[in-house]
């Protein structure tokens, strides 16, 4: 039996690693394809100014793009060392978009950008463009095979528990690939990326623009990001939604907990604005909501209707009493693969087999479950609501605000005016930190909501740790935190230092 | 052979092609950064080092990305199994590659000479302790790991971290240090001039010499290591999980396939004439032919490594039954074939590339550009 | 507040755009639409810098003979 304390540091550590990753990733996401727009302009009008940019832009790029990819190292890596059940249980068919991803994008966006920073005396102008294209298609396609083997962690489909071998395995790559959770994940995450570097460059532009340094630079930039990402930002909400209406079929206890649904209600479902859920008497304190939304929102529909969390803890604990007999009989076939009875006793209750594995937390042999256990693993069906609830409102809330940005930003810079905006270009400048936590609190609203399981539905997060003790894991956290916050420091050191010595200006004198 | 054996034997292949582009790949990027220091008295000259490689040690380290995606995909009860087993070794490896990026990155932005010594000290680390863990990991296999798997396939380890720092595993990783520093020597030779290109040169050849001494003492060694065999089982081509079967500690067994197939004898052999030729290239200043001879050995060793365990991959010192071979820890047929033409697309593409870039990248790297171009290491 | 009026019409449009894209795209071929959209986005984003030399060029003509001040 894995104990507790090692699951809950297991989860922390991976966290912890994820979001330091996911600092860096966004901004590689969408500065390269910003790069290659700069680039474009250059080789198609020949301006060497926007040479300088993409050489500028470039730089901090690149600055960025080394701790994506150290951080990303351990990505690769940790399901193995610290989730070892969750492995080899579904690594038949999570294995493949990782390894996917290193062999289609991974190798072409690493190769192109050594030739990216260093070939420019080597290339041809047009070839250089191609090169950095590439980079941003490779760094895209990386995020499509991540976001495709997460999704088979929201929406399990294209795969069958195969009691012979014990394990999830492939049943149709086709619907691995094309899950709809994916389609519309991918393209949320890949243009969030894309937000994230146009507030980014805004945001350094306006600070040049504050100093009246780089006025050419600066207005160039800010122009292209403002547009770059008003457009990305009207698609990241549509996807955002998009994204929603998925979860409301494939999740929907995941979807209850965004909304602080505690009771299903008729049509049309009020939206709750603002509310304070408390998970152990599953209701909310006070609510500020909005008439028959949550019906528009998530069902397109007005006489749409979505089940509380009342409704998906009754339907939970049906489903762990059916569950329950399905991992006796896989015991019993781990012995003897051969016992017809068995198998035929596991086919019977095998849709419900990860949730016999809820009440297996309690009950080590889940035939002497009591009726209490079964409860407890039906209440622990349901994620931590508040948690959830307002990660997706702060990140919603973000959304909104960086949408309103970027309309402004529109306003003053199509007119060429924006650099004599002060105020705005100070407001600019402030709002560079808000896509990074943006894109945090969607992880944590995509990643708290799916618990208690990793795989929705399959496999509960409880048993997929590997099997270390505690004081391994607290020396493996410990270390992982302090490295990290010593490399980010580093990091946000030399970007300002960059961002403060600003464009080389001379460097074609030089070379 | 049913076609399910046939691709879990493809699979095994690939793997060992994979590990291979991981051992030649990265294994000269990381041998540069061992010999850093030596090769490279002053600031700029090891600027000139670390450019040698700049524009390819991201790509290269793909390699190593990929091999970890391909275990897992392909074998994904080794992935658990080893690296939750191995999990502080691990931990040393990861922390220690990640420092690797920054360092190139990170170290030439600021002017500071203790900035730049402390991250030149953190590439010789990074360089030399990976290596090192790859090597050991490799002579613990023929030992055989402490675990056993409970009746629901989770993976236990018994064993401690010191454990895996036997003896044998420590020449392993001797040797594969000796390797890439030979690589990493040749590398430098390959893009440097003048005095930097003669004590690369002085490297090459202490590292092959090193690596011939060390791959002959391990091929000795390994004759006292008890290998293991399997006595029943579901055999190839068959689902099953690893509990199925019967495997007995054999003395001897490690050379089974060697006398049963005496033309694997072959592998050894190109792995010594590899260290070999590499030696005698670079003392004739042929470095580039060199470098070709380096991969030739970390094809031999590889492969004599591969050869011996088959079908083995994570033998269970522990309870040797749950040992872990090409036949129970691999993918199902549907993915293994998704991966195999996913595999066939994408390796060539990813070699002509990589050839590409290389070609681009060609000629020798000199002090005056690197000091005058700000995008320089 | 001539400002203040365009903002809110964009914001308008804005939301005009993403519910049709809502209602167009309920179960939609979002990677294909990810294709289409990145290298839209991308070159609407050269344009607008083109558009800004022109701007540029423009005013500096109207200035005449003074070009913009540089930095």
């Amino acid at each position: 039996m894995i104990n507790g304390t090692v699951v809950d540091l297991s989860r922390t550590q991976f966290a912890a690693t994820a979001l330091y990753h996911y600092l860096f990733v966004p901004l590689t996401l969408g500065l390269s394809f910003l790069l290659a727009a700069m680039e474009t302009v250059y080789v198609t009008t020949g301006k060497p100014i926007y040479k300088d940019m993409a050489r500028f832009w470039g730089k901090l790029f690149m600055i960025n793009f080394a701790l994506g990819v150290a951080t990303g190292l351990t990505m690769e890596f940790q399901f193995g060392t610290n989730w070892s059940f969750y492995s080899s249980f579904v690594g038949d068919i999570f294995g493949a978009p990782l390894a996917i991803e290193g062999l289609m994008a991974f190798f072409m966006e690493s190769t192109f950008v050594g030739l990216m920073v260093f070939g420019w005396d080597r290339l041809s102008r047009g070839q250089h463009l191609a090169v950095t294209w590439l980079v941003a298609l490779g760094s895209n396609l990386s995020a499509l095979w991540i976001l495709i083997a997460n999704s088979f962690m929201q929406d399990p489909s294209g795969a069958a528990f195969n009691p012979v071998t014990m394990r999830m395995e492939l049943t149709s790559f086709q619907e691995l690939i094309f899950n709809s959770d994916a389609q519309s994940k991918f393209v949320h995450t890949s243009i969030a990326g894309y937000v994230t570097a146009a507030i980014f460059v805004a945001g350094v532009s306006a600070w040049y623009m504050l100093r009246n340094r780089h006025m050419e630079l600066a207005k160039r930039s800010f122009r292209m990001a403002a547009l770059y990402g008003v457009l990305a930002t009207v698609g990241v909400i549509t996807l955002g939604d998009a994204l929603g209406f998925v979860a409301a079929h494939a999740q929907p206890t995941k979807l209850a907990a965004m909304e602080g649904q505690w009771k299903s209600e008729p049509a049309p479902m009020p939206f709750n604005l603002i509310a304070f859920p408390d998970q152990a008497r599953q209701e909310n304190h006070y609510a500020i909501q909005v008439p028959a939304l949550l019906s528009l929102l998530v069902t397109h529909s007005l006489d749409g209707t979505v089940p509380g969390i009342d409704a998906l803890q009754r339907r939970a604990a049906l489903r762990v009493e059916n569950g329950i007999p399905a991992v006796e009989a896989l015991k019993v076939l781990s012995k003897d693969p051969a016992n017809a009875a068995a198998l035929a006793g596991f086919n019977a209750h095998r849709q419900d087999l990860g949730y016999g594995f809820l009440a297996q937390r309690y009950e080590a042999d889940p035939g002497k479950a009591t009726a209490g256990e079964i409860a407890q693993a039906a209440r622990d069906s349901i994620p931590p609501v508040a948690s959830v609830f307002w990660a997706f409102r702060l990140m919603v809330g973000l959304g909104l605000l960086m949408l309103a940005f970027f309309v402004l930003a529109l306003l003053y810079t199509l007119p060429n005016v924006v650099h004599r905006k002060t105020w705005f270009l100070k407001v600019a400048v402030w709002m560079i930190p808000v896509p990074f936590l943006a894109n945090e609190f969607g992880w944590l609203t995509a990643e708290l909501g799916r618990q208690p399981w990793t795989v929705y539905g399959v496999l509960p997060t409880w048993m997929s740790a590997s099997t270390h003790s505690v004081a391994y894991m607290a020396f493996s956290l410990i270390g992982f935190v302090a490295l990290y916050t010593a490399f980010i420091s580093v990091e946000m050191y030399l970007m300002m230092r960059a961002v403060r010595q600003g464009p080389e200006e001379n460097w074609r004198i030089e070379s | 052979m049913n076609p399910y054996a046939m691709l879990q034997v493809t699979w095994w292949l690939l793997l060992g092609v994979l590990l291979i582009g991981l051992a030649v790949m990265v294994g000269m990027d990381m041998g540069v950064g061992t010999i850093l220091r030596y090769v490279g008295r002053s600031d700029i000259e090891r600027r000139v080092a670390l450019n040698i490689i700049g524009p390819h040690w991201d790509g290269n380290q793909v390699w190593f990305i990929l091999g970890g995606g391909a275990i897992f995909a392909a074998f994904p009860l080794i992935y658990a199994t080893a690296f939750s087993g191995f999990y502080v070794v691990m931990l040393l490896l990861l922390w220690t590659m990640i420092v690797r990026p920054l360092g190139f990155e990170y170290r030439s932005k600021i002017p500071s000479s203790a900035w730049r010594n402390a991250w030149d000290w953190s590439l010789l680390v990074s360089g030399a302790v990976p290596m090192i863990v790859f090597g050991a990991a490799f002579g613990n296999l023929f030992h055989g790991v402490p675990f056993h798997f409970e009746w629901n396939l989770t993976s236990v380890y018994t064993g401690s971290f010191l454990g895996l720092l036997n003896p044998f595993a420590i020449l392993c990783g001797l040797l594969s240090l000796a390797l890439s520093v030979m690589m990493g020597g040749l590398t430098v030779m390959n893009g440097a001039e003048g005095p930097m290109h003669g004590r690369a040169r002085t490297v090459v050849q202490v590292g092959a010499a090193a690596a011939v001494v060390l791959f002959a003492a391990g091929g000795a060694w390994v004759h006292a290591i008890p290998g293991f065999s399997i006595v029943s089982g579901p055999g190839a081509g068959v689902a099953q999980t690893p509990l199925r079967q019967l495997v007995e500690a054999v003395p001897g067994a490690w050379q089974g396939n060697f006398s049963a197939r005496p033309s694997l004898w072959l592998l050894p052999a190109i792995g010594f004439a590899g260290m070999a030729g590499a030696l005698l290239a670079a003392r004739a200043g042929r470095s580039h032919l060199g470098w070709w001879f380096g991969a030739l050995a970390w094809i031999g060793v590889i492969g004599t490594a591969g050869a011996a365990l088959f079908p083995f991959l994570l033998p269970s010192s522990e309870d040797p039954s749950m040992s872990l071979t090409v036949w129970n820890s691999s993918s199902s047929q549907l993915t293994l074939t998704w991966m195999l033409v996913m595999a066939v697309v994408f390796v060539p593409l990813v070699l002509w590339y990589t050839s590409w870039a290389f070609y681009v990248m060609r000629g020798k790297v000199r002090a005056e550009r690197v000091a005058h171009d700000e995008h320089a290491y | 507040m001539k400002t203040f009026a365009f903002f809110v019409l964009y914001m308008l449009l804005a939301v005009v755009v993403i519910l049709l894209a809502v209602l167009l795209g309920a179960d939609g071929a979002w990677y294909f639409a990810w294709l289409v959209g990145t290298a839209m986005i991308v070159l609407i984003a050269a344009a607008g810098a083109a558009m800004l030399d022109a701007q540029e060029e423009q005013a500096a003509g109207r200035v005449a003979g003074k070009p913009e001040p540089r930095t």
